[in-house]
C-alpha cells in the first residue's frame, strides 16, 4: 500500500481537511445522540445518564402512529420502486444503444435533479385535484409520491450490477433454449438479487427520511415521523425529539451498513 | 422456507396496516393545527363526549397550512391560523362564516378578545391560545423598573452583556418603534432612523439572540430577556428570582384562533368543537398542555396550580392599552423593516 508522491491522497494538508470535515459533519450528530440519553429536560446541560426519553417517546401514541406510518409507506414505496427500477435497468442495459437512451436515463433520474420543493408543490397541486375528484385521500398518494423519488435510488445500484455482469451466462441460457422469461427467472434475477436488495434498502431509507414532499402531500392524520418531528420544533424541543432522532439514525445507519456489506460480498 | 414465511407475514402485516381505516365512531373531525399544540386529553374528552373520531394533523408554519388548504382536497375541517394571517384566510374565501359568536359558550370569551381587528365580533374564529412578548429579568441582578423596553434597548449597567432577545424581526422592531413613540407600520424616516441606530447600539450590549431561554435564563447565563411570556413563566418556575414585565411603551400580542374551513365535511362536529373549547374547563386543558393563556373567562381555576396565579399569563389593566396585534404591513414597509433587520444581523 505504498503511495506514490503523486498520489492524490498524499497531498499535503489532506489529512487535516478530512479530519475537519469529519468533525463538522459528525460532531452535531454526536451531540444529538449524547443528549438523547440526558436525564434532565435540557438540550445543553448534562444531568446524568438516563433512557427516560426513549421510554417517553416509545409510549407517545402520536410517535407510535407516525413511526408505523413511516415504515408502511417506506416499505411499499421501496418495494414498488425496486420492481420498477429493475425493469428500467433491464430495459436500459440489455439493449443496443439507440437514440433517446440518454434521454431515458435522464427521465429515470429526474427526481435527483429537480429540486424537491418543486416536485412537492407540483404534487400538491395535482394530487389535491385528484383528491377532490375521487374523494379518496388515503395513503396511496404518499406511497405514489415516495415511489417516484425512490426509483432512481433503487435504479442506480441495479443498473451498475447489470452493466458489470457478464452476458455469457444469459447467452448460454438462450443457447439451451431457455425462453427469455426463464433466462430472466433462473439466471439474471438470482445474479441480480444482491443489487435489488441493496436498491430496495437505499430506497427505503430515502423514503423514511423525506420531509418536504410528505409535508405537502399528506392528507389528514398522515403525519410521518419526520413531519411529526418538524411539527414539534415550534415550541422548545425536549430530549424526546433527540431520542426519536437517535432511533431513526440507528435504523438508517443499520440499513446503509447492510447495503454496504451486500455490495461488498458481490465483489 | 422459513424466510419465505416471514416475508409473507411481514408483507401481509404491512398491507393490513396500509388499509386499516378509522375506528368506528358516529362522526369524524379533522383538525389541522400547529405541531405539539393540541392537548391529547382534550381530544380524548371530546371524542368520548360526542362519539366523534378526531384526527390531528400538524403543520409547522402559517404558509404551509395556507398553501395546502388553498390547493383544495385537503379533507380538513378546522384550522388554527395566527392573528396576522386570519385576514388572508378570510379574504381568499377559505373560511366559513360560521358565526361562533352565536354559540352557547361564546359568553365565556373574554371581552378583550371579541372585537379583535382581524375578526371583528368573531364571525369566523374563536380564541385558541394567546401570548405576548415581554421582559424577563433576574431580580437578584437588577432591582429597578422592569415594565419597560429600556431593559434591552437602554440596558442598565448591571444587565449589559447578559441580555437575550428573541430573534424575531416584528417583535423587536415593534418594541423599538413604540419606544420612540411611532406606530406599527410607520414609514416615518426620522423614527426609523432612530430605531435603527438604537438597535445597532443596543445589540452591542446583548449577549445573544436565540431560542434557548428556558434553559439558560434560569441557570443564570442570561440576566434579562425579551421573549415570549410562556417561556419566561417556565423559566420562573425553575428560578424564583425571575420576574416578568410588560413593556409600557408597547408589546406585541399573538393569538391563534380556531376557524372552520369552507369545504369542511364535518361542519356540525367542528361547531361542536368550537363550542367545546370555549368551556372554561376545556380551555384550561389547552393552556395546561401548551403553557399559554386561552382567552376564556373562568378557566383559571381549572389550570394546574403553578399556572393559576402566574403573572406572566395575564395583562394588568394598566398595561392593557400597550398590547397590540402585529398585522402585516404594506410590502414596501415590510421591505424597509427587513433592511433594518438585516443590518442588525451583521
Amino acid at each position: 500500500m505504498r503511495r506514490s508522491r503523486f498520489d492524490i491522497r498524499a497531498q499535503p494538508g489532506f489529512g487535516l481537511i478530512t479530519l475537519f470535515t469529519f468533525f463538522a459533519l459528525y460532531l452535531p450528530i454526536a451531540a444529538l445522540v449524547i443528549y438523547s440519553f440526558n436525564g434532565a429536560e435540557s438540550l445543553s446541560r448534562w444531568d446524568g445518564f438516563s433512557t427516560r426519553w426513549f421510554a417517553a417517546a416509545w409510549q407517545n401514541a402520536a410517535v407510535q402512529d407516525a413511526a408505523i406510518r413511516s415504515l408502511v409507506i417506506a416499505t411499499w414505496a421501496a418495494l414498488i420502486a425496486s420492481i420498477a427500477a429493475t425493469m428500467a435497468a433491464l430495459a436500459t442495459t440489455r439493449t443496443k444503444p439507440y437514440r433517446g437512451l440518454t434521454f431515458k436515463y435522464a427521465l429515470i433520474n429526474q427526481p435527483l435533479m429537480v429540486p424537491e420543493i418543486v416536485t412537492a408543490v407540483a404534487l400538491l397541486i395535482v394530487f389535491s385535484r385528484i383528491k377532490v375528484w375521487t374523494g379518496y385521500s388515503g395513503l396511496g398518494y404518499l406511497i405514489a409520491a415516495h415511489t417516484a423519488f425512490c426509483i432512481p435510488f433503487a435504479y442506480l445500484p441495479i443498473r451498475a450490477r447489470l452493466e458489470s455482469m457478464d452476458l455469457t451466462l444469459e447467452r448460454a441460457a438462450a443457447d439451451l433454449y431457455a425462453s427469455s422469461w426463464q433466462t430472466f427467472r433462473y439466471v439474471t434475477l438470482p445474479l441480480l438479487r444482491p443489487a435489488i436488495i441493496a436498491g430496495f434498502m437505499l430506497a427505503f431509507v430515502i423514503s423514511l427520511d423525506d420531509v418536504v414532499i410528505t409535508e405537502f402531500v399528506k392528507s389528514g392524520g398522515q403525519d410521518t415521523l419526520p413531519t411529526y418531528m418538524l411539527g414539534q420544533l415550534r415550541r422548545e424541543t425536549s430530549p424526546e425529539i433527540n431520542a426519536i432522532a437517535t432511533v431513526f439514525l440507528a435504523l438508517s445507519t443499520a440499513l446503509v451498513v447492510i447495503f454496504f456489506f451486500i455490495n461488498r460480498k458481490k465483489q | 422456507m422459513k424466510m419465505k414465511w416471514m416475508t409473507t407475514t411481514a408483507m401481509a402485516a404491512v398491507g393490513v396496516l396500509a388499509l386499516a381505516g378509522s375506528a368506528s365512531a358516529a362522526g369524524e373531525l379533522n383538525i389541522y393545527n400547529w405541531g405539539d399544540y393540541t392537548s391529547p386529553e382534550l381530544i380524548k374528552k371530546f371524542e368520548k363526549e360526542f362519539d366523534v373520531k378526531v384526527t390531528i394533523t400538524d403543520y409547522d408554519s402559517n404558509d404551509t397550512a395556507l398553501a395546502k388548504v388553498r390547493a383544495g382536497g385537503h379533507g380538513f375541517d378546522i384550522v388554527v391560523p395566527s392573528a396576522n394571517y386570519l385576514q388572508i384566510w378570510v379574504k381568499e374565501g377559505l373560511l366559513q362564516e360560521s358565526r361562533p359568536d352565536q354559540l352557547e359558550n361564546f359568553k365565556n370569551v373574554d371581552e378583550r378578545w371579541v372585537d379583535v381587528p382581524w375578526d371583528p365580533g368573531r364571525h369566523y374564529s374563536v380564541p385558541w391560545l394567546w401570548g405576548l412578548t415581554g421582559i424577563g429579568v433576574n431580580t437578584s441582578v437588577y432591582k429597578g423598573d422592569i415594565n419597560t423596553s429600556a431593559i434591552f434597548l437602554d440596558p442598565p449597567e448591571e444587565l449589559v452583556g447578559k441580555i437575550n432577545v428573541a430573534p424575531e424581526m416584528n417583535d423587536v422592531l415593534f418594541a423599538t418603534i413604540r419606544y420612540f413613540g411611532g406606530e406599527w407600520c410607520t414609514m416615518d424616516k426620522d423614527v426609523l432612523r432612530k430605531v435603527r441606530d438604537k438597535l445597532v447600539e443596543a445589540k452591542a450590549k446583548w449577549l445573544a439572540m436565540d431560542y434557548s431561554v428556558t434553559e439558560k435564563f434560569p441557570a443564570g447565563d442570561y440576566s434579562a430577556v425579551y421573549y415570549w411570556n410562556g417561556a419566561i413563566m417556565r423559566s420562573r418556575l425553575k428560578n424564583a428570582d425571575i420576574k416578568f414585565g410588560h413593556p409600557k411603551e408597547g408589546f406585541p400580542i399573538f393569538m391563534d384562533s380556531v376557524a372552520i374551513l369552507k369545504d369542511a365535511k364535518n361542519t356540525d362536529n367542528a361547531k361542536l368543537f368550537m363550542n367545546f373549547i370555549m368551556d372554561p374547563e376545556n380551555a384550561a386543558m389547552i393552556s395546561a398542555f401548551a403553557k399559554y393563556s386561552n382567552g376564556i373567562k373562568g378557566s383559571e381555576k381549572f389550570l394546574p396550580p403553578e399556572m393559576q396565579s402566574a403573572p406572566e399569563l395575564v395583562i394588568p389593566e394598566e398595561f392593557a392599552k400597550a398590547g397590540e396585534f402585529l398585522l402585516s404591513c404594506e410590502p414596501e414597509t415590510q421591505q424597509l423593516y427587513t433592511k433594518i433587520w438585516t443590518e442588525l444581523q451583521k
